[in-house]
């Protein structure tokens, strides 16, 4: 080391001085003290040494932890947060209405909360509700008062609304044919100085508060019967109140919670969300003693109708023997209205996205639905199924509950359905009878899950198949032969007027007059007499007993059946093979009952009471039952009327509805 | 000057030693006390409260789930371990006070308990109450698995794992479904971005990795450490299937699904005849081995069809099952038959004197034409393979698998096996291009992984080659 020194350095220097130190030390001192020493540094290098091991090893170890630890459980799926507008302050809308014979808008804020410029569609008076403490748009609907009978809609829908909230009103093309005085007076009542003048094709814009200020009104005259008058823009500003104000104070229960929830959302649900005596939204009917029917999933099917199927939903949980638990609604739609209606009630919904149009998109919606209910409720082995514009009888479970063991036991069954196609308020009458019928009804009822899983589901129709569900099923295909059971009076009702295959003239005339039964616990008799075999027994029985009606009499009249109670008459008409029902459906239509195609017929035979008497019908020679037929009695023949051209056109659309 | 240089070299080095020392202090206070539960409890032992704060965090759970009647049970694996050791004492003693804390005491972060959910009502006043109680808790929520199939189901969430923690001490809530195929099935917990990463330290969670299937397990009251809980009757035998339990959603696979509707369905009738056949066969076979206890996943076509498309392919004509050789029984045969499912033919052999068992195959036939073949894997260092012989002239072939392990899974209502690493396995059988649907399909040769295997000899034909 020292031959090698190009520089004067300094260092081998010293580290020389230390060495001969060291050397010294060795040689001089005392062999212990050496020793301690040597002992000491080197205990100290050990820990060093130990210490930054450790250090590093829990270091590591501790950041390996943290990393897996999040990374393990990540959820793959970005949760992409959509930013939420800044809660605004301000306490001013502005609100923008604009009339006019071919457009209608609302804006609130800049943002276009309505607007309606199609053809042919969305006449009539238009209302949107808002929060008075938000501004959130809490209802939407039109009121078609060019037409009769919507006005009473509308002034029914305006007195549900709370008040305090903001009413904007706007015309499209005329709203003011049908608008009665009764409706007239209650705009006036609401502030409007134009309402009780509204005339032909007017334009009308109105923004007030339910039960307070006017923000303002605009008004256009319709100059001639042949013009309408000019567009009308109203813009004002309406001033928020604050949150508590806007909401009621009921006890904070865990009901009424949801109640608020929903309250602050939308209206048009009256006394439901009334600050003072809110109607309940728990019904704890009277559980069913022995009830077969409680774990039974339940699909409610349902649209876009939110009113109905806060209705339909109100009924079904007031039936008894209801199981909420086992309830499933399933929306068509990314509806946002019915889905807080199911909250509201504490039920669990599931929304579906709308594929294809019209009938084949409500046929995947059920074949969704039912799939979803039979996965969601592996154990099941029926599934009631419902839709949401049908009332349901409160012994609608106990109904299932005394039959559903029939629908397990016996082959030839396809279904039970709470739904009488032929039971109206003057053709049935007993509220325990029951019915094999060839035909399936729906309107609510049962599903065997081997029916769907083994034969339906893989066959449904598929999307770009523009069918009825109801029609498909019904056919021969599917049916097989296989029978329903239906009671005489139904269990459910089918309260609908707005729907796919539905308006108005068609549900006065084909099911406002349908019997409902209303009567509690009614218990079913000689349901064992439904099966199969038994019920051609208890048919040749009926037969048997049955009066042998007056032939030459028109069966149209009163007088065919005699002014007696509690007997059973039976009648024969003509049927030459299994598909002739030429004279039966002009029975049906002069009966006024369903004739736009045929129900409730069991080989040939149809029952229903006609004068509180049990009345038959028997199609001679194609029914079995012929052979009852006395020999001097000849088949009554009714001929149907000439067609006229597209008389016919209407009810053919509209048999589709009835499901 | 030598005193001095000695001074300085061991002032320097008790210096040193002094900082690493202050600096290990300062580490264990700052960092080690933060995790105060693994690591520190084992630094310090066992003699501090830790072990009573287990305790009454169980008894606190379990007294604010009685209040609310929801029925828990335990299947913590570590207490189902030590309570399986004693498990006949436990079961005697049901109300005597026990000495000492054995088991909820045990070192641990977290007691685990299941919850069916069709149990309960999802009311919100659990939570208040836990609130009041102390408890913090958590909920991990996701898509419901028995909607996935339908892809215009939009994602109800379902609530699939709660943690609720008191001190330093948490409890693990499980959420049991029942699903289709007679089985419950927990989900995987997964964290959304939002959530709170250090809530507990989730690494450490027996369940929840991955989505687990389970049987219905039966229940039995029983007093441990003075607590009464319900534990699955047999734990031993619960945590045997825990440890296999790891569940495999078909429509997990985003592949699968967008082959599907790249080729959409064929729904003609024969096809549906041919499913609703397929299916009730697959029903009849697995509830015959699943009797004798013989392990079995589904393979090659069968297998393809739930990867591909969650269904039977409609243009196969046979249900195809694995099972390893070592499961192999003598029954199998006649428990078939005794189902209604004679044996059509047998190829290969299993134990034969002097020789080594090889390319076992059997085949029965279904009703209305469809037939089960059941196929051996036989397993090496480094691959499986299963053999074919072709009937008519005795040549064998043999088809190569990379190692796989089994999952559960659910197949037309049925919970069944299928290889976890399923890709693996349908692209080793069935190449590349599986994806795409193919009509005709020759055993031989279409398959990418099949080796040509030799001829079996003339003479032992009569027993390798049996057909019915």
């Amino acid at each position: 080391m020292d031959e090698w020194k190009p520089n004067p350095a300094i260092k081998p220097h010293k580290k020389r001085s230390w060495y001969l130190a060291w050397k010294y030390k060795l040689m001089n001192q005392r062999a212990l003290r050496k020793l301690c020493q040597t002992g000491a540094v080197l205990f100290l290098l050990v820990t060093v040494i130990v210490n930054i091991k450790l250090i590093l090893d829990t270091r590591r170890a501790a950041y390996e932890e943290e990393e897996e630890s999040a990374q393990d459980y990540d959820d793959e799926l970005l949760n992409v947060e959509v930013p939420r507008h800044p809660v605004s302050n301000k306490k001013v809308l502005d609100v923008e209405v604009y009339s006019s014979r071919s457009k209608v808008y609302v804006a609130v804020d800049g943002t276009t909360v309505l607007e309606d410029e199609a053809r042919e569609q969305g006449r009539g008076i238009h209302v949107i509700v808002l929060n008075q403490a938000t501004g959130h748009v809490m209802a939407k609907r039109v009121f078609d008062t060019y037409s009769p009978h919507e006005d009473e809609a509308m002034v029914l829908f305006l007195n549900m609304v709370a008040r305090g909230r903001i009413l904007i009103f706007t015309i499209k093309d005329e709203g003011s044919f049908h608008l009665k005085d009764t409706a007239k007076n209650v705009l006036k009542s609401l502030g409007s100085q134009v309402a009780p003048f509204l005339s032909w094709r007017d334009m009308w814009t109105f923004v007030g508060k339910k039960g307070g200020e006017v923000y303002g009104e605009k008004h256009a005259k319709s100059p001639a019967l042949s013009t309408w008058g000019d567009p009308v823009l109203l813009k004002t500003e309406v001033h928020l109140t604050s949150v508590e104000d806007a909401e009621c104070h009921w006890p904070d229960t865990e009901l009424n919670r949801r109640r608020k929830r929903f309250c602050s959302k939308v209206e048009g649900y009256g006394s439901v969300c009334s600050c003072k005596d809110p109607t309940p939204i728990e019904f704890n009917p009277d559980p069913l003693k022995d009830n077969k029917v409680f774990d039974v999933p339940v699909a409610v099917i349902a649209g876009n109708r939110p009113n109905y199927l806060y209705r339909m939903l109100r009924s079904l949980l007031s039936a008894q023997g209801v199981n909420p638990q086992m309830i499933t609604v399933f929306i068509d739609g990314y509806y946002e209205e019915p889905m807080d209606v199911v909250e509201l009630f504490g039920l669990s919904g599931i929304q579906h996205t709308p594929i294809s149009i019209k009938n084949a998109r409500v046929s995947q919606h059920y074949k969704a639905s039912l799939t979803a209910t039979f996965n969601l409720f592996p154990d099941a082995k029926f599934a009631v199924v419902l839709e949401e514009d049908l009332d349901i009888s409160v012994d609608f479970f106990s109904f299932l509950s005394q039959s559903i063991h029939l629908l397990e036991e016996d082959e030839s069954l396809y279904c039970i359905s709470a739904w009488n196609d032929q039971g109206y308020e003057h053709t049935a009458e007993d509220p325990s009878l029951l019915y094999r019928v060839e035909t399936m009804p729906g309107l609510g009822w049962v599903l065997r899950k081997s029916l769907y899983k083994d034969e339906l589901e893989p066959k449904w129709p598929t999307p770009e198949k523009l069918w009825d569900w109801d029609m498909w099923m019904r056919m021969p295909e599917q049916r097989k032969g296989r029978e329903c059971i239906i009671p005489d009076i139904s269990r459910s009702y089918h309260f609908g007027i707005v729907g796919l295959n539905m308006n108005g003239y068609f549900h006065e005339a084909y099911f406002k007059k349908h019997k409902f039964n209303t009567v509690p616990n009614v218990q079913l008799k000689n349901v064992e007499s439904l099966r199969k075999d038994a019920y051609e027994t208890e048919i040749h029985r009926l037969l048997g007993e049955a009066e042998v009606l007056d032939h030459s009499k028109n069966p149209c009249e009163d007088s065919f059946v005699p002014d007696t109670e509690g007997k059973v008459y039976v009648m024969f008409i003509r049927m030459e093979q299994e598909a002739d029902f030429t004279t039966w459906t002009q029975l049906a239509k002069c009966l006024h009952i369903w004739d736009l195609d045929v129900r409730g017929n069991h080989k040939g035979l149809w029952r229903l009471f006609r004068k509180k008497n049990h009345f038959l019908v028997v199609g001679v020679p194609a029914s079995p039952y012929s052979s009852k037929k006395p020999s001097s009695v000849t088949p009554i023949y009714m001929e149907p009327p000439a067609k006229e051209e597209g008389a016919v056109a209407v009810p053919a659309v509209a048999a589709a509805e009835q499901t | 000057m030598q005193k001095i240089n000695k001074n300085v070299v061991l002032a320097l080095l008790s210096l040193t030693s002094l900082v690493f020392l202050l600096f290990q202090l300062y580490y264990y206070k700052f960092y080690l006390s933060q995790k105060s539960g693994a690591i520190f409890s084992k630094v310090r032992g066992s003699q501090s409260g830790q072990d009573n704060t287990r305790w009454h965090v169980v008894k606190k759970f379990l007294g604010l789930i009685s209040s609310h009647n929801i029925p828990v049970y335990l299947i913590d694996p570590l207490i189902l371990g030590l309570v399986d050791k004693d498990i006949e004492q436990i079961r005697s003693s049901l109300d005597g006070p026990s000495p000492e804390c054995k088991y909820f005491c045990a070192p641990r972060d977290f007691t685990t308990f299941a919850l069916l959910d069709k149990t309960w009502k999802h009311e919100v006043g659990l939570f208040r109450t836990a609130e009041k109680m102390g408890f913090q808790w958590l909920k991990i929520i996701n898509k419901d698995p028995r909607l996935d199939g339908m892809d215009d189901l939009s994602g109800v969430e379902i609530p699939l794992h709660y943690i609720f923690k008191l001190a330093s001490h948490a409890i693990h809530l499980v959420v049991f479904y029942e699903r289709s195929g007679n089985y419950l099935w927990h989900g995987p917990l997964r964290l959304k971005q939002h959530m709170d990463r250090k809530f507990v330290p989730f690494r450490k969670l027996r369940f929840g990795h991955y989505p687990g299937a389970y049987e219905k397990p039966e229940l039995q009251l029983v007093s441990i450490d003075d607590l009464n809980v319900r534990i699955p009757k047999n734990p031993y035998s619960f945590l045997e299937e825990m440890s296999q339990s790891r569940f495999l959603e078909c429509r997990e696979f985003n592949i699968a699904y967008s082959a599907f509707q790249l080729y959409p369905d064929d729904a003609s009738l024969d096809v549906v005849d041919f499913r609703k056949k397929a299916k009730s066969l697959l029903h009849l076979a697995v509830l015959t081995l699943n009797n004798l206890g013989v392990k079995f996943w589904l393979s090659s076509g069968t297998c393809l069809g739930w990867y591909r498309q969650c269904n039977v392919i409609p243009h196969s004509k046979d249900v195809d099952l694995g099972v390893f050789i070592k499961d192999y029984k003598a029954d199998i045969i006649p428990a078939f038959q005794k189902a209604g499912l004679p044996l059509k033919h047998k190829f290969g052999m299993y134990i034969f004197v002097f020789q080594v068992e090889d390319s076992l195959e059997l085949s029965f036939q279904g009703e209305d034409g469809v037939k089960l073949d059941i196929f051996f894997f036989y397993e090496e260092d480094d691959h499986i393979w299963n053999g074919g012989t072709q009937a008519k002239s005795g040549r064998k072939f043999k088809y190569l698998f990379p190692k796989f392990t089994l999952c559960w899974t659910e197949f037309v209502e049925l919970k069944v096996h299928v290889p976890c690493e399923t890709l693996q396995y349908v692209e080793a059988n069935y190449g590349p291009d599986w994806k795409v649907p193919v009509k005709t399909w020759d055993w031989k040769s279409s398959p990418s992984n099949v080796q040509y295997n030799g001829v079996w000899p003339v003479d032992e034909w009569d027993d390798v080659i049996q057909i019915y």
